[in-house]
């Protein structure tokens, strides 16, 4: 496609959705510019505990999910061999340690089998003993998703970036906006930290900040709020778990890295601060997840835990991102992903790019309305 | 979580500013818990002074100035003050809650007030072969003396600084040959320090308490200063060590064990990652806390004394610790009792000779940054400089974007043998200041805590351990 003049397109915000929309955006011929306040993948999008996972996922959310996963699974073709590297695809796996959780499993299972979903799939007690002996306690079954798995987040948001730059898109890192206003003439200014520019499209990627963004154009409020989800890293461990594991009914997200170590996680948030960009950190309050995965895989439980951590997330009420058209010409929403927008990245990228370039998009996105909540 | 037990302040750390503070703060009727993570009290430059004191004979060699600890230390046993010993300090949170680990177990304890007084490391020297079994820095070699005695014959010493000739002096009153002192300073101090030797003769005394520690040295040792270059190296262990010496000759010595040392820089860990505001110190080439006079820092309720606030020395340490309680006293609506006659102006007088050491004793870069490409930089990820050049290449704005391409600093040491190296070299490459880049994002736990410990955090739920 050739570049024509008003084929100008602002993204605000350096994270996996901005970085992901700026290389579709690009790759399609379009002048990109990509606007971040801190650096590429600073904030959720490189702290995030990098679970690419269809498992789980809201039904309204199965097919974006889907749609995001035909991208992961052919990642070398979109960022190149290197970045895609970084995307370990095994097994993921959300066990059943009671009876709530085995029943939590089997509605699951009928729930998406009724809906025409078949990618989770119950494993029995006996098959699950199979798959995975080396899990302790009391095992019911478990629901498995073959083929997803873990990524180094930040080399993947890194990935994105370096194929929109080689598409020919341009990336301002510490740029902030600050300011941002449609003109009569149909024209964007935005204006910034370090100098102002025009657009006549411009998506907001903004994370967790994206609702005082959309406020500074006088858009829709949103009720987006900004927790910090946290996560706990050990030192380096003989590997003992090929799959990324989880526990039906309880908070816990268990991983090991190709380095060895274990990665906890679990959704248990802290505070963040936006206006420092600070996010907190309770560590007590992670102990319940802690505990489970010692539960699990009691050998865990002597590995030192060398750093704990937290990312600045945007959370919606229904915990389904805002995606789509905003309420004034010319503004797209791509925010909200209430912590599990890392793997839906890649398709938020391209459903993004086509509601820009041709105003449709491939997957239904209704649930994700911006205007849902009045 | 709730907690069983609250105090009026917690103090981390029990050295000559721990110790000073929380009887001052004690006396004046607060309730006060001390941590710290020894097995008794005494800080670096007492440790073990409680066993050591019965012991004298012993341990003798240690000198008076090491005994004098044992007045505070005794007054603490006898003072009101709860002390819990080998707890492990990794977080202190915005609200005021201290974890800790001890034994095995991990627990939390909240206060009104905190004082930091964990004083300081020493600062890491990566020369080539330092990571080389047989190579140890002078203070683990002056631990070994204050713990048990026990030493190595026929060390050589390396390096410069106070605690370098004070180790070296205690080595030798404790009857262990020294091999050889490379001295990395030059004979006379450069021309600059002399800026700062009016302030430093009120202190006259400290002043001819090292020179004659120095003077010693020299008598008795194969001694040489103004070594540069230094290169250790052997088969899977230190044998040799290759330096060029004052006359710029290369020259060579057989060794089974060298001590290292250039000075002593403020421990940072605990208070960056609780989030104080810390800026970077040129005279010292070291990161220390933002702090007023009373050694309050950027978060009202934490404060920080002792040389965890910048390097000043045993005595500094007892009237910072003073200044900071007498503070918190007042800040809690209470007076304090017995406080020292004039505090302030003794304060002021401790610190005089300061600046004119810093400058005496301050580290050429090359002791920072090694020259040698090969020599490894991050102990725990074993990263090289030459490795960490190569990621810095790629355009790496900061310490923190570095640990994504190479993961230097994210072991378990958490950047406290990397940090100020790393910063160097990345200050190299982008051509600016070391004071312009910020240092890496440090988190807690700052000390290792096993998974099994935080499991058990929430079943002991504020229970004291
Ligand atoms: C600890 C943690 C664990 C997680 N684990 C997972 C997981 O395992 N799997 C999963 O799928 N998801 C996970 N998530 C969620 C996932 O990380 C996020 O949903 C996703 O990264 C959101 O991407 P984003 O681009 O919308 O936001 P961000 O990465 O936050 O990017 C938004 C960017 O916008 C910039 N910005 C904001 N305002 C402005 C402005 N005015 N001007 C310029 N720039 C601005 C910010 O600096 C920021 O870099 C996790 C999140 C966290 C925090
Ligand atoms: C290895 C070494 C040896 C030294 N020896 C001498 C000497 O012999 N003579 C001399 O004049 N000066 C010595 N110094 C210099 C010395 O630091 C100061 O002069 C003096 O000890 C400073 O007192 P302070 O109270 O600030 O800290 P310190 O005396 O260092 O006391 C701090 C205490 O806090 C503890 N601590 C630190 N972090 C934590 C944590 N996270 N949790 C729990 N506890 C913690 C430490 O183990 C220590 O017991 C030495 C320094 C070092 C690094």
């Amino acid at each position: 496609m050739g570049r024509q003049s008003s084929e100008r397109v602002v993204i605000v915000g350096g994270g996996i959705q901005g970085c992901a929309a700026a290389y579709f955006l690009a790759r399609a011929g379009w002048s990109v510019t990509v606007l971040e306040k801190d650096n590429i993948g600073r904030h959720a999008s490189g702290a995030n505990a990098g679970g690419v996972r269809r498992l789980g996922r809201d039904l309204r959310e199965v097919p974006l999910s889907l749609a995001a996963m035909d991208i992961w699974k052919d990642l070398p073709a979109y960022i190149g061999e290197e970045a895609a590297a970084a995307f370990h695809p095994s097994f993921y796996m959300k066990v059943a340690i009671d009876d709530k959780g085995h029943g939590l499993g089997l509605d699951r299972i009928r729930m998406l089998e009724n809906a025409g979903y078949q990618h989770e799939i119950w494993l029995s007690k006996r098959e699950l003993k199979k798959r995975l002996p080396q899990l302790e306690g009391p095992l019911l079954g478990g629901v498995l998703v073959e083929g997803d798995g873990w990524a180094v987040p930040w080399r993947i948001v890194r990935g994105f970036a370096k194929a929109a730059l080689d598409h020919g898109a341009e990336i301002l890192e510490g740029c902030q906006v600050v300011q941002f206003s449609r003109h009569s003439s149909g024209v964007w200014k935005i204006e910034t930290a370090t100098g102002s520019l025009e657009s006549d499209w411009v998506v907001n990627c903004a994370g967790a900040w994206a609702a005082r963004l959309a406020r500074k154009a006088g858009d829709l409020d949103f009720p987006l709020s900004a927790h910090a989800p946290m996560l706990a890293i050990t030192e380096r461990r003989a590997p003992v778990l090929p799959a990324v594991l989880g526990v039906l009914g309880h908070t816990l997200s268990l991983k090991q890295l190709d380095t060895g170590q274990f990665l906890i996680g679990g959704g248990v948030r802290a505070t963040a601060d936006l206006e420092t960009d600070k996010a907190g950190l309770k560590i007590p309050e992670m102990a319940t997840s802690i505990r489970l995965a010692c539960q699990l895989l009691p050998g865990i439980s002597v590995a030192g835990i060398l750093r704990c951590w937290s990312g600045i997330e945007g959370y919606m009420p229904d915990d389904l991102p805002v995606i789509g058209m905003g309420g004034l010409p010319g503004l797209v929403h791509g925010f909200g992903f209430s912590a599990h927008g890392f793997q839906l990245g890649p398709g938020v990228g391209e459903v993004l790019a086509d509601l820009v370039i041709a105003r449709q998009t491939k997957v239904s996105l209704k649930p994700f309305c911006p205007s849902r909540f009045g | 979580m709730s907690n069983a037990r609250d105090y009026d302040l917690i103090i981390i750390g029990s050295g000559p500013a721990g110790m000073a503070a929380a009887l001052l703060a004690d006396r004046s009727g607060l309730s006060v818990l001390m941590l710290d993570d020894q097995p008794g009290a005494g800080g670096q430059v007492y440790r073990q002074i409680g066993p050591n004191s019965r012991n004298a004979k012993t341990f003798g060699f240690l000198g008076e100035e090491y005994f004098r600890g044992g007045d505070l230390a005794g007054k603490l046993e006898a003072s009101g003050v709860d002390c819990i010993h080998q707890a492990h300090v990794w977080q202190i949170t915005e609200d005021n809650e201290v974890f800790y680990s001890r034994k095995g177990a991990a627990a939390s304890i909240r206060a009104d007030f905190i004082l930091m007084a964990s004083g300081a490391q020493e600062r890491p020297m990566p020369i080539p072969g330092w990571t080389l079994p047989g190579v140890m820095t002078v203070g683990a070699a002056q631990t070994l003396l204050k713990m048990s005695a026990t030493g190595a014959d026929g060390a050589v010493f390396i390096g410069t600084g106070p605690l370098f000739y004070l180790t070296i002096w205690q080595y030798l009153r404790a009857g262990f040959g020294v091999k050889a002192v490379l001295d990395t300073a030059t004979a006379i101090p450069p021309a600059g320090a002399f800026r700062w030797i009016l302030p430093a003769l009120l202190q006259a005394g400290i002043l001819a308490k090292g020179w004659a520690w120095r003077a010693e040295v020299r008598k008795r040792t194969s001694y040489q200063n103004g070594v540069r270059g230094v290169s250790l190296s052997g088969d899977g262990k230190l044998e040799k060590i290759s330096f060029i010496d004052r006359l710029g000759k290369e020259r060579e010595i057989k060794a089974g064990h060298a001590f290292l040392h250039q000075g002593v820089i403020p421990n940072v860990n605990l208070g960056m990652a609780a989030g104080l505001d810390y800026r970077w110190d040129e005279g010292q080439l070291c990161w220390r806390p933002v702090l007023d006079q009373h050694g309050q820092s950027s978060r009202k309720t934490v404060f920080v004394a002792g040389d965890g606030g910048g390097i000043a020395g045993a005595s500094v340490a007892v009237t910072s610790g003073q200044l900071a309680a007498a503070r918190i006293i007042r800040l809690g609506g209470k007076t304090p009792r017995g406080l020292p006659a004039f505090l302030r102006l003794r304060h002021w007088l401790n610190k005089a000779p300061r600046p004119f050491l810093d400058a005496m004793f301050r580290p050429p870069t090359d002791w920072i940054v090694p020259e040698d490409e090969k020599v490894i930089v991050c102990r725990c990820e074993g990263l090289t400089r030459g490795e960490i050049d190569q990621a810095a290449k790629m355009g790496v704005a900061g310490p923190n974007q570095l640990k994504s391409y190479c993961r230097a600093g994210m072991g378990r040491c958490q950047a406290r043998m990397c940090g100020i190296t790393v910063q160097h070299i990345l200050a190299e490459h982008s051509g600016r200041p070391v004071r312009d880049l910020d240092y890496f994002r440090l988190r807690p736990p700052i000390r290792p805590v096993t998974v099994g410990e935080l499991a058990m955090l929430a079943e002991n739920d504020g229970q004291a351990i």
